[in-house]
This record gives structure tokens, sequence and C-alpha cells, in this order.
């Protein structure tokens, strides 16, 4: 495999607040290939965001990155100032939120918001530019492009407002993007209309992309690999089409059975996941799932699992040679 | 147009009279100003049909701004409809004034969307929960805690949470505060507007699995609300499909799913991300997006996105028509291809 265009080692970032810290990224490492999508699956809290906005640098003043370092193009992210990121950001990587009103300036025309990031980072007239934002409104499919360049964006719907933060993100050709629940806030067949171009993008411009997101369904569609987060920590990551099949962590087999089954006519009752999240105040010493685990043991409460396994690995022990068998653990049913 | 009260067909497991009859409801809305003609009319609700019967659950799904919630909020008559009939338990509440409403009020409740924003921080729990037993002027104080106490137990709290204020607890706790206050008063009807869209995955199969146990216990009906179309197929009985305040297709969960027969509710069943990477799915996501309530498309008010749309589609306006079965569409030719869609 071909050197990795993000490798994300020991990532750890805490919030401070009158409460204390708040430990929200506790050791996160993963890599995103060339040519990739990876998911960054994960429930409210787990530090999906976070983790990304620590590999952006663009934390609230309240966060501090704590450790670990984020290597993208040769570069540690974590060890550059402000100004080095500056010329990184919108530019070798992309990056895409969930509400496309509010990361939109409401004063300025759509057009103007492209050709300002194409100025910012290239050597570059406005005439070019300008002709550089028709051809990116073209490639995400916004109609009459160069008349909606004029257009502000109260003017667009949700679905066309995603579609310029898109151009905007592919600007400057990115090496990288980073999607953060890009279509969260989309109704489903707008959703399918963004998953598709994003996935099209993807492969015409063969960028790597991390998408960071909360639903199952999406993840599936769209993703080559997955990262599974909970309480700030790595659970279990793999191959998409392995986890799905084979999910090896008890979190990750939760979350897959707490969906209902489109295909499934005999109207099953959901086995939900008991209890709520750790209070990332207080995080357990050992495994964060521990206390809504149905297999957890002594071991489990008394220190944090690594990971086991190579290519799908799962962070936690009973994948440890020595631990006991649980059928549709780790023990695959005869 | 329908005559009012001219019975729809009715589902094949009812035969009781329906609870609520609801016949060519409209809600409009008159937004911002123009000098020189009429206000601009914004139609939410635009002529809706709809039967819902004792003991079931209803789903009702659709897009933003297609009219499901201002449907909710004028079946328990948040508003005054602007012109149509609706009738709970034979009664006539459309154009009852407060007075009249108030045994209504009782029997109809509503779970909403966010347990952050719709209970009030300043209330303990049990106050909360007191609350719609207090304004019925039903039992004394100490009843009333005793009622919360056996309340709490019901949605799966402890009688210790009692005392405590909403901001202590997580989503899915407030949700069943938020359920706690809406089966209070043991109402016949509940209307649930999007009431797990807030909570993360694994804590909406808690809160599902909660309202369908109340549902058995308590002998409610549910009309619930929501865009996720996995969990509706998983909680209703019947659905109903709402398109720019309209329903356009009505029918059994399994039959819509199966036999999707209006090109929306195609379209709408086509988009779900289906949490398994080895499913096929249709390459075309469908185009354009809804159009604005004020300025509905004449005849039918999809064919500006439909795939298969003639003239007859911008000239007359299909009515909803059973197909077959109990399974209603508003589509002039549904039924026609008895498998419009390859699966």
């Amino acid at each position: 495999m071909s050197a990795p265009v993000l490798s994300v080692r020991d990532l750890k970032t805490s919030f401070f607040s009158q409460r204390g810290e708040v430990q929200a990224v506790r050791g996160v490492s993963f890599d995103v290939h060339p040519g990739e999508i990876l998911g960054i699956v994960g429930e409210s809290g787990s530090g999906k965001s976070i983790t990304c906005m620590s590999i952006l640098r663009l934390l609230k003043s309240t966060g501090r990155i704590m450790g670990g370092s984020a290597n993208f193009d040769g570069q540690d992210l974590m060890a550059l100032d402000q100004g080095d990121l500056r010329d990184i950001r919108g530019n070798k990587i992309g990056m895409i939120f969930q509400d496309p009103m509010t990361s939109l300036n409401p004063t300025l025309s759509v057009g103007e918001q492209v050709m300002e990031t194409i100025l910012r980072h290239r050597k570059a007239t406005r005439a070019e530019a300008r002709a550089r934002a028709i051809e990116l409104f073209e490639l995400v499919r916004i109609p009459s492009a160069a008349e909606r360049l004029k257009s502000y964006p109260h003017e667009f719907s949700g679905g066309m407002r995603q579609r310029v933060m898109i151009a905007i993100a592919l600007a400057c050709d990115p090496k990288l993007l980073i999607a953060d629940e890009p279509t969260t806030a989309l109704d489903v067949t707008i959703q399918r209309q963004i998953l598709l171009l994003l996935k099209d993008l993807q492969k015409r411009l063969g960028m790597a992309v991390i998408l960071i997101t909360h639903d199952l369904g999406v993840i599936a569609e769209v993703t080559d690999r997955i990262v599974v987060m909970y309480g700030g920590l790595v659970m279990e990551t793999g191959p998409v089409h392995d986890l799905f099949a084979t999910p090896k962590h008890p979190y990750t087999q939760g979350l897959l059975a707490s969906v209902p089954d489109l295909r499934d006519d005999t109207h099953r009752r959901l086995t939900p996941i008991p209890g709520s999240p750790p209070d990332m105040a207080h995080p357990p010493e050992g495994c964060p799932f521990t206390a809504r685990c149905p297999h957890a043991m002594q071991q489990c409460q008394a220190a944090l699992p690594p990971v086991f396994g190579e290519g799908q690995g799962a962070r936690c022990w009973l994948h440890h040679p020595d631990a006991p068998k649980v059928a549709g653990v780790n023990e695959v049913a005869a | 147009m329908s005559e009012p009260y001219s019975s729809l067909p009715t589902p094949g497991k009812v035969s009781e009279a329906p609870l609520v009859s609801v016949r060519n409801l409209h809600k409009h809305f008159t937004v911002g100003r123009n000098l020189f003609g009429p206000k601009p009319t914004l139609r939410a609700v635009d002529g809706v049909d709809l039967d819902i019967y004792p003991g079931e659950t209803l789903g009702l799904v659709g897009e933003s701004g297609c009219g499901k919630s201002t449907l909710a909020r004028t079946l328990i008559r948040l508003y005054q409809p602007t012109s149509g009939e609706m009738l709970f338990d034979g009664t006539d509440v459309a154009k009852a004034d407060e007075r009249a409403l108030v045994p209504f009020r009782r029997r109809v409740q509503m779970i909403f969307q966010d347990p952050y924003a719709s209970l009030n921080g300043r209330m303990t729990v049990r106050d909360l929960i007191a609350e719609p037993l207090e304004i019925a002027k039903i039992g004394t104080p100490e009843s009333r805690t005793e009622k919360v106490h056996e309340l709490l137990a019901r949605v799966g709290l402890h009688r210790d949470h009692a005392n405590r204020f909403a901001h202590e607890f997580s989503g899915g706790q407030r949700q069943r505060i938020g359920i706690a206050r809406a089966i209070a008063l043991e109402p016949d009807l509940v209307i649930c507007d999007e009431p797990i869209s807030a909570l993360d995955v694994s804590v909406q199969a808690q809160v599902v699995n909660m309202l369908e146990d109340l549902q058995d216990q308590l002998g409610l009906t549910y009309l619930f609300i929501t865009h996720d179309l996995s969990m509706v197929r998983h909680i209703s009985d019947r659905i109903g499909v709402m398109y720019l305040g309209k329903i356009v297709e009505l029918a059994s969960n399994t039959d819509l799913y199966r036999r999707p027969s209006h090109p929306y509710t195609q379209a709408l069943l086509a988009s779900i991300p289906v949490p398994d990477p080895t499913a096929t799915r249709p390459s075309e996501p469908m185009r354009g997006e809804i159009p604005s309530p004020m300025h509905i498309p004449t005849g039918c008010r999809f064919r500006t996105r439909c795939p298969m749309a003639t003239e007859l589609c911008a000239s007359t306006e299909p009515a909803l028509k059973d197909i077959g079965g109990g399974h209603l569409a508003a589509c002039h030719y549904a039924g026609d291809a008895v498998t419009p869609r390859a699966a």
C-alpha cells in the first residue's frame, strides 16, 4: 500500500472549563490512504468531530491538544504555526461542515466566496478565479453556473448551499477532503444527491476523503474503511465490508443491532444498547464501554485494552489470546 | 374532492370506527406583504384526508417543508384549521372554541422533538410531570406526587429523579420525562413529532421499545411523524407519505415498502442509506428539490420532479384512490404497473 496521505498518532485533546478537564480525544491513531474514503462513525460525544477539528487545529479557545502527531504531506500539523496552517487549510486540505448556512458568509455572493479561496491560495487574476469558480459550480452540478455566482447564500436551498461548500472545498484541488456530517441537515433525497456527488468527485479527482457521520447507512454506502469511535477512543477499525459483516467489538455489534433492518418484515423488537455514554470529565480507567457491555469482565474495568488484530482491529480484551470464548464475539459459530 | 365523511378504505386489521377522521383539511398561512394585491399564501396543509384507528400506529413521513409538523399541530388544535373537517371520536373539533375543546385536550397529547427545548429548566421533574394533572384539576398534591412516581417507573426512571431538574439528565432521559408528561392524563391519541431524531442511535432503540411497551400497556394510538424511513417502518402499522401539504400515498407498512406505488414514495425509499455495504442501489438520485409551498405546481404537485410526468399530470390533480387492498395513492398511473420499479 502506498504511503498514507494523513497519519494520525496518539492524538489527545482536552477541553478546560469550570468543571475541570474534559478528555474529548484520548489517544487516537489512524491512517488515511490516497484515493480512499475513510468513515469515522460514532455517537455524539464520541470525539469524532473533535478529532478532525484537532487535525485542522481549529479548536475553540477552551480546547487544547495534549499530545500526538498528525503527519500530512511530510509535515506534522501539530507542530506548524497558524500562518503555515492557513496555507494548508482550504488549499491542500478542503473542509465541509454540517450546516451550510452558518458556514457561508451571508453578506457575500457565493461566487465571491469561491473566488476568495482561489485568490488566497493561487496566483490568479480575478478573471481567472471567476473562470475557475464557474468550472467548479459545473463540477458540483449547480445549474446555470455563471449566473448563480452572483446569488447570495439565502437564495439557495440547503442542498444547493452544500454544493457551494463542496465547490469551495475543492477550489484548490485538495489532497484530502474532510467532511463533517455533510448531509445531516439535508433531506433524504437531497442527502443521496450530495453523497453520490461526493463519491463521484472523489473518484474523478483522486483525493482522499474523511467522512464523519453518526449514520451507519451513510457509512455503508460511501466509505471504503471505517473507524468506530467511542469515549474518545478508536474502538474498532477495518474495511467497511468486514466491519459490517463480522463486527468484532461489542460496541460495533451493539450499534449495528440497534438500527431497524429495512428489509425485515418480521417486526422484531429492537435491541438497544442499555445505559448511556460515559462522562468524559471522569472517563473510566478501563474500557469506556464496560458499563454498557454485555460481555464485560474484571479485566475490562481494570485496564484499557490495546487494539488486537491486523487489518480489522478491535480495542477489546475479548480478543486477547487468553480471553474466554464468547459466541459471536471472538468465537465464530460453527 | 371526496365527500366529507365518506369512508376511506379501511386497512385490513381494523374494523372499528376511526378515532380521528380528517377530510379535506387545509391550514394556510399568509406571509410577508404585497402592497398591490392579496398577501401571498403558504399552503402548508393543502387538502388532507386521513383516518387514524384506535390502537394503531400511523406513521407520517415526508421531507422538510412537506407540512407534516403543521398537520400534527393542526390535529392537536394548536392551529385553527383554515378549512376542512376534523372528527375526534365522532365530535367535530375543527371549529370548536377553547371551552368546548377542554375534554379533547385531555385526550390528545404530544411528544416533541427536542427534549432540551421542550422541558422548562426551572421546574423539577415532579412538577413537569404533575403539571398536566394540575391543569386538569386531577387529585391532590399528594396523589399527584404518587402518580408522578408511578409514571417515572413506567418510563424507566427512578422515583429519586423526581426532585431533580431537566438539565441533570441526558437527552434520552429527558425524552422519557417528556413521554411521562404526555401520558400523565391517560390520553387516547399521542402525536409523536420526531421523538427520536435528536437522540443517538443506541438510545433511539431504547425509546422506541418503550413507546411500543406503553402502547401495549395503555392502549395508546400513535401518530408517529418522522423523516427516518427505517424507524417508521419498524414502528408503524400504516404509513402515510406527505408531499407539499398532501398525502400522496398511504398503505400498511409492509405494503408500502414492498409495493411503493407513487413515484415520490419510490424515489424516497430508493434514497434511504442502507446500513449494508453489499446492498445494490439505484445509481441515479431523484432530481430537483421540493418546490415552495407558496407556489405549488398545478395539477399533480409532484410532476415537476416526476420522471414519468405526462400532460395529464400538468392539467389534472390526481385524487387519493384505492389501488387495491386499502393501498391509497394519488397518482394517475398508480396501480397500472404492478412493479413500477425494478428492485
